[in-house]
C-alpha cells in the first residue's frame, strides 16, 4: 500500500523558517525532501497546494508559496490560525524550529492557468495573508526563462499594516526592477511607512490597470475580493479574465472525501483556481 | 445453474469460509448487519435488509492507513499493509449491489484512485439476493423509483434467490462462474429452476416501490434551480437533528475524515467516516464556515446526492435502499423532499 | 379513560391557529405529516395556512424542546409538550437558554404512546411516569387522573441487580456498537453545548472512531454532563440506530440525583439545576 499511494505523505526535513511579520503569527517554512526520488517526482506549478502533515495532529492544506524555478526546496507560508476545535497542525508547525521534520502531500488541486496566462498582460492583485500562491505565480512569471512568456506584470498588494506585509525583502526588490510595476499599500501607515495608504480596491480603482489583453489574479479576504471585483468589471475585464483561488475544509486533497464541494465541482481536484466564469456556474456556498 | 437447500446455507457458508473471508448478514440487537463470519450457522438470510450497507466492506468505518510514534522522526512511520484473503459478500440486495457501481465512479473510475477502496473491492466476491417478490416493499424504499428492480443481477458476481425452499444461484460475472463451479455443496439446478430464475428477474422490474420514476437530469436541474430558494430548505430541515444517522446507514454516502488518534506516544492516521450532517465537517483552520445552518447541511446532502453527483458523474447518488428513512429520529424521508422540490 | 388523539390533534390545530392569527407566537412547534401515518414528524407552524398539515397520533414521540434553541433568543414561539417534554421546557428556563415569557406552553396529557421504529408502547420505559405536562398555559385535552402510577425509576430493577464490574461490562458491550452518528445528542434538548466537547480539539476529548476509547469517552461524559439535568424523555435512546439502551444510565443518574439533592430536573422554573447549585446541606454521599 506504501508506494503510489495517495494518502501517504512524503518526509520533508524544515531547513529555514522566516518570520513573516510583526504579529509573529505567519511563518514561511522552507522544506526538503528526504528522499531524492519524492523530490523528482514532486513537480509543481504555481497556484497548486500540498496536505502538510504532522504525525499526531494532522493534515492542513497550504498553498505552495515557492515558485517552481526556485530549486532544492519548496516554500510554505502558514498562519498560526484556529479555534478550539480547528488548527491543531498550524500550531504544531509553528512550535517546531529548523532541522524538524514533517510529511508533505502533494501537489494538489490545479494551478494558475499558465498557458492561458501567456503572451498576457497579468495584473496580480492580493490582500493580507493570501498572497502566497501569488508570490509564487509571480517569481515564476519573473524568472529569466520566463519573463519574456507574458506580457506587462502589475502587483498590487495590500495589507493592514506595513508589519503584515509578506516577503518585504522580495517586495523590495520587485519595486526595483523595471519587468514589473510593483504597488504596495497599507490600510494604515505607520511612522517609518512612506509608501501608499489605502485600500485595495480603492488602489485599483487609481492605478487603473487596462484590460487589454490582460488577465486579473486576484486572492485575498472575502471582503477585499467583494469590493475589487466591481472595480475590475467597471474597468472593463470580463468573467472569463478574472481568477481567483477559493479556500474550503479540505482533508483527501484528491476529490474523495467529500467536504470541500462547491456545487459539484470539489475546490481540491477541481480547483482551488477558478475564473469568475466559472464559479458564476456554481451555486454560492462557500 | 446452481442450487441448495436454504436450509443448507451453513454449508455453502463453511465452504466459503475455507475458500477466504466470509461476510454476511447476521441477527444483531437492533436488526441484520453484515459481519465476518467466524461460525458457519451465524448466516442468516432471513431479513428483509440490513441496518447498515454493506458498504462498509470496501469502505470500512475506520480504515488505518500509518501507524506512527509521535516522539519519532517521520521517517519511522509504517504504511499499514492491506493483505486479504478472498472476501466472499453474501446476500446483498440488488439495490446495494448498484451502490457499489456507483461509488466505484467515485472511488476508482474517475480522477485519483483510491487504493484501498479497489483493493479490497478486487479481492471480494459478491453475493446478490433477489429481494422476495412475495413479500411486499418496506414502507421505506424506494429503490424502484431509481430503476432498480427488486431481482436486479447487476453489480453482483452470483445472483442467489429464493424460491420455496432452496436457493438457486446464477454467475453474472467470470468470477463469479469460476467460484460457482468450484462450490460442491451446490448442486445442479433443474430447467424449471432457470425458468423461474428469469422471470422473477422480469418480475422485479414490475415490483414497485413509492413514487414514480423521474429523469435524473430533471431532478439534477430542478435541484440546481431551486438552490438559492432559503425558504423551501429552511422549511424542509425544520425537523432535521443535523445527525449523522443518514449518512451513515447509507450505501452511498462515501464522505470521511483522516483523523490522527494517538495513545500516549503511538498512533495510527486513518480514515473515518463523516458525515456533511456534522457542524465541524466543514469548519476551517481559520474558524470560517460555509455551512453553519442546519439548511445549509441538508441542502447540500440532498444537491449532493441529487444533482451535484448527476452533473459531475452522470448518475443519482442514491439507490433507493430506505435506509436514511427508516433509521431517522425524526422521520425525514429523503425522496419526499426531492418529491417536494420537483413541485417548487 | 383512553386518550382522544383526534380530540388532541383539533385542539392543536385550533389553538395554533388561534396563536398565529392573532401574532402572539411566530412559530408553532408541534407534529406534522410524515411519509405515512406511522411516521409522524416535528413540524413548524409559521403561517396559518401551515396548520393544516399538523397532526398529533401515538407515534408523535419526538421531544419539541429540542428546537428552542435554534430559534433567535426573543423568538416568541408556542410549543407542544408531552409530560416529559414539558420538564426539558422548564429544563431550559432554569438554565437560562429561553425565557418563560417568549413561549406558550400547549401542554398534552397523554400517555400510550408509541416508538415508531418497534410499535412498542414507551410508557413504562422512556417517558417520565407522568401523564400530565408539569407545567402549560392551555391544555389540548382533559387532565390525566386514575391511571396505574408507575414510578420512572422501575424498569432500573434489572439493571440494578448488576454488581459494580457486570455494568462496566454491559456498558462496554453496548457503546461499543455505538457508530458514532450522534443522534442522541442532537436529540436530546438538554445537549446544546457549541462545540460538543467531542468535537473540540484542543485539547482533544476523545477520538472519532467508533472504538471502545472514543466510545467510552462521549457517552460516559455525556451521561455527567446530563446528570440532574435529564427530563427522561427518552429522545436518545429511540434516535439511536442501533438501539443503545442510553436511558438506564441516566435514570440511574437522575435516581441518585433526586435522592441525594431532592430534586428532579425540571420541575419547578425557580429551582436551579442540581449540580449548578450549592447548598450548605447538599448530601456527601458522592464524595464517600
Amino acid at each position: 500500500m506504501c508506494s503510489n499511494n495517495p494518502y501517504i505523505p512524503m518526509p520533508v526535513e524544515i531547513i529555514k523558517i522566516i518570520d513573516e511579520v510583526d504579529t509573529h503569527d505567519i511563518k514561511s517554512f522552507r522544506l526538503k525532501f528526504l528522499s531524492k526520488e519524492d523530490e523528482a517526482k514532486f513537480k509543481y506549478l504555481p497556484g497548486q497546494f500540498s496536505e502538510l502533515s504532522v504525525y499526531g495532529k494532522g493534515e492542513s492544506p497550504i498553498g505552495i508559496a515557492s515558485s517552481p524555478t526556485e530549486e532544492g526546496y519548496v516554500e510554505f507560508t502558514v498562519q498560526r490560525a484556529g479555534t478550539i476545535q480547528s488548527g491543531l497542525v498550524t500550531a504544531a508547525l509553528h512550535d517546531m524550529n529548523e532541522g524538524a521534520k514533517i510529511g508533505l502531500r502533494g501537489p494538489l488541486g490545479n494551478s494558475w492557468p499558465i498557458e492561458f496566462l501567456e503572451k498576457k498582460n497579468i495584473v496580480v492583485v492580493g490582500g493580507g495573508f493570501a498572497f502566497t500562491t501569488l508570490r509564487s505565480l509571480i517569481n515564476y512569471m519573473l524568472h529569466k526563462d520566463n519573463r519574456s512568456r507574458f506580457g506587462e506584470i502589475t502587483v498590487i498588494y495590500g495589507a493592514r499594516t506595513p508589519g503584515l506585509l509578506l516577503y518585504k525583502d522580495e517586495l523590495a526588490v520587485w519595486e526595483k526592477r523595471d519587468d514589473i510595476k510593483t504597488i504596495i499599500t497599507v490600510d494604515k501607515g505607520d511612522e517609518t511607512w512612506k509608501g501608499r495608504e489605502g485600500f485595495v480596491p480603492a488602489v485599483c480603482k487609481d492605478v487603473a490597470p487596462s484590460p487589454k489583453n490582460a488577465v486579473a489574479v486576484i486572492c485575498g479576504p472575502p471582503i477585499m475580493i467583494k469590493f475589487t471585483l466591481p472595480v475590475f468589471f467597471d474597468l472593463g475585464f470580463s468573467k472569463e479574465n478574472i481568477l481567483t483561488s477559493l479556500e474550503m475544509r479540505m482533508k483527501c486533497g484528491i476529490g474523495k472525501c467529500g467536504r470541500c464541494n462547491v456545487g459539484y465541482k470539489y475546490v481540491c481536484s477541481d480547483g482551488p483556481v477558478f475564473s469568475l466564469a466559472e464559479l458564476d456556474e456554481l451555486p454560492r456556498d462557500f | 445453474m446452481k442450487k441448495t437447500n436454504f436450509q443448507d446455507i451453513s454449508d455453502l457458508a463453511a465452504q466459503l469460509m475455507g475458500k477466504g473471508t466470509l461476510v454476511a448478514p447476521v441477527k444483531e440487537v437492533a436488526g441484520f448487519n453484515f459481519r465476518e463470519i467466524s461460525d458457519a450457522k451465524q448466516v442468516d438470510l432471513n431479513f428483509y435488509n440490513t441496518l447498515m450497507s454493506p458498504k462498509s466492506a470496501f469502505f470500512p468505518h475506520t480504515e488505518d492507513f500509518v501507524r506512527y510514534d509521535k516522539n519519532k522522526f517521520v521517517l519511522d512511520a509504517q504504511c499499514v499493509e492491506l493483505n486479504l484473503k478472498p472476501v466472499f459478500l453474501f446476500g446483498v440486495r440488488p439495490c446495494d449491489a448498484k451502490s457499489f457501481e456507483i461509488m466505484d465512479i467515485h472511488f476508482s473510475g474517475t480522477g485519483a484512485v483510491d487504493p484501498y477502496w479497489k483493493k479490497r473491492r478486487e479481492a471480494t466476491t459478491i453475493f446478490g439476493y433477489a429481494f422476495d417478490p412475495n413479500t411486499p416493499a418496506d414502507g421505506a424504499d424506494f429503490y424502484s423509483t431509481l430503476n432498480i428492480g427488486a431481482a436486479d443481477p447487476e453489480g453482483s458476481d452470483i445472483f442467489m434467490m429464493k424460491k420455496g425452499d432452496e436457493l438457486l444461484l446464477q454467475a453474472v460475472t467470470p468470477k463469479g462462474e469460476t467460484l460457482l463451479s468450484s462450490l460442491s455443496s451446490l448442486v445442479d439446478a433443474s430447467k424449471d429452476d432457470e425458468k423461474y430464475f428469469d422471470d422473477t428477474i422480469a418480475a422485479g422490474h414490475s415490483f414497485k416501490t413509492r413514487f414514480t420514476c423521474v429523469d435524473e437530469k430533471v431532478i439534477a436541474k430542478k435541484l440546481e434551480d431551486i438552490f438559492l430558494k432559503t425558504e423551501f430548505w429552511e422549511k424542509i430541515s425544520d425537523a432535521c437533528l443535523s445527525c449523522g444517522a443518514c449518512t451513515f446507514v447509507c450505501p452511498t454516502c462515501y464522505c470521511f475524515d483522516i483523523c490522527d488518534e494517538t495513545l500516549f506516544s503511538k498512533g495510527v492516521r486513518r480514515r473515518v467516516w463523516d458525515a456533511c450532517m456534522f457542524t465541524d465537517f466543514t469548519l476551517e483552520a481559520s474558524g470560517h464556515n460555509p455551512r453553519t445552518k442546519v439548511y445549509q447541511r441538508l441542502r447540500q446532502k440532498i444537491c449532493h446526492k441529487y444533482s451535484f453527483h448527476v452533473r459531475k458523474y452522470g448518475v443519482i447518488s442514491c439507490v433507493g435502499c430506505g435506509r436514511c428513512t427508516r433509521n431517522c429520529p425524526v422521520n425525514i424521508d429523503i425522496f419526499s423532499i426531492v418529491d417536494q422540490a420537483l413541485k417548487e | 379513560m383512553s386518550i382522544n388523539f383526534k380530540q388532541i390533534e383539533d385542539k392543536l390545530k385550533t389553538e395554533a391557529k388561534k396563536l398565529l392569527e392573532g401574532g402572539k407566537v411566530s412559530i408553532v412547534l408541534a407534529y406534522g405529516k410524515g411519509y405515512d401515518e406511522k411516521h409522524p414528524m416535528p413540524y413548524v407552524a409559521r403561517k396559518m395556512s401551515d396548520v393544516e398539515n399538523m397532526v398529533f397520533n401515538e407515534f408523535c414521540t419526538a421531544n419539541m424542546a429540542r428546537y428552542l434553541v435554534r430559534y433567535p433568543r426573543g423568538t416568541k414561539i408556542a410549543i407542544a409538550v408531552k409530560p416529559a417534554d414539558s420538564r426539558a421546557v422548564i429544563q431550559l428556563i432554569q438554565e437560562e437558554k429561553i425565557k418563560r415569557e417568549d413561549l406558550v406552553i400547549l401542554g398534552i396529557p397523554v400517555y400510550g404512546m408509541k416508538n415508531f421504529k418497534t410499535g412498542e408502547t414507551i410508557d413504562s420505559k422512556t417517558t417520565c411516569g407522568r401523564y400530565n405536562p408539569v407545567i402549560y398555559d392551555t391544555l389540548l385535552g382533559e387532565e390525566v387522573h386514575g391511571q396505574p402510577v408507575v414510578s420512572p425509576y422501575d424498569v432500573l430493577a434489572e439493571y440494578e441487580k448488576m454488581d459494580k464490574d457486570a455494568r462496566w461490562a454491559f456498558w462496554k458491550k453496548e457503546l461499543d456498537r455505538c457508530i458514532r452518528c450522534y443522534a442522541c445528542r442532537k436529540a436530546c434538548p438538554m445537549c446544546y453545548c457549541d462545540p460538543c466537547f467531542i468535537d473540540q480539539n484542543k485539547p482533544k476529548w476523545g477520538e472519532k472512531s467508533p472504538e471502545s476509547h472514543g466510545n467510552l469517552m462521549y457517552h460516559l461524559t455525556r451521561f455527567h454532563h446530563l446528570a440532574g439535568r435529564c427530563v427522561d424523555c427518552g429522545e436518545c435512546s429511540r434516535a439511536c440506530p442501533v438501539d443503545i439502551p442510553l436511558y438506564l444510565f441516566h435514570k440511574k443518574v437522575a435516581k441518585e440525583c433526586e435522592e441525594m439533592f431532592g430534586q428532579a430536573a425540571g420541575m419547578k422554573i425557580e429551582d436551579k439545576p442540581a449540580l449548578v447549585n450549592f447548598r450548605v446541606d447538599d448530601s456527601d454521599k458522592i464524595l464517600e
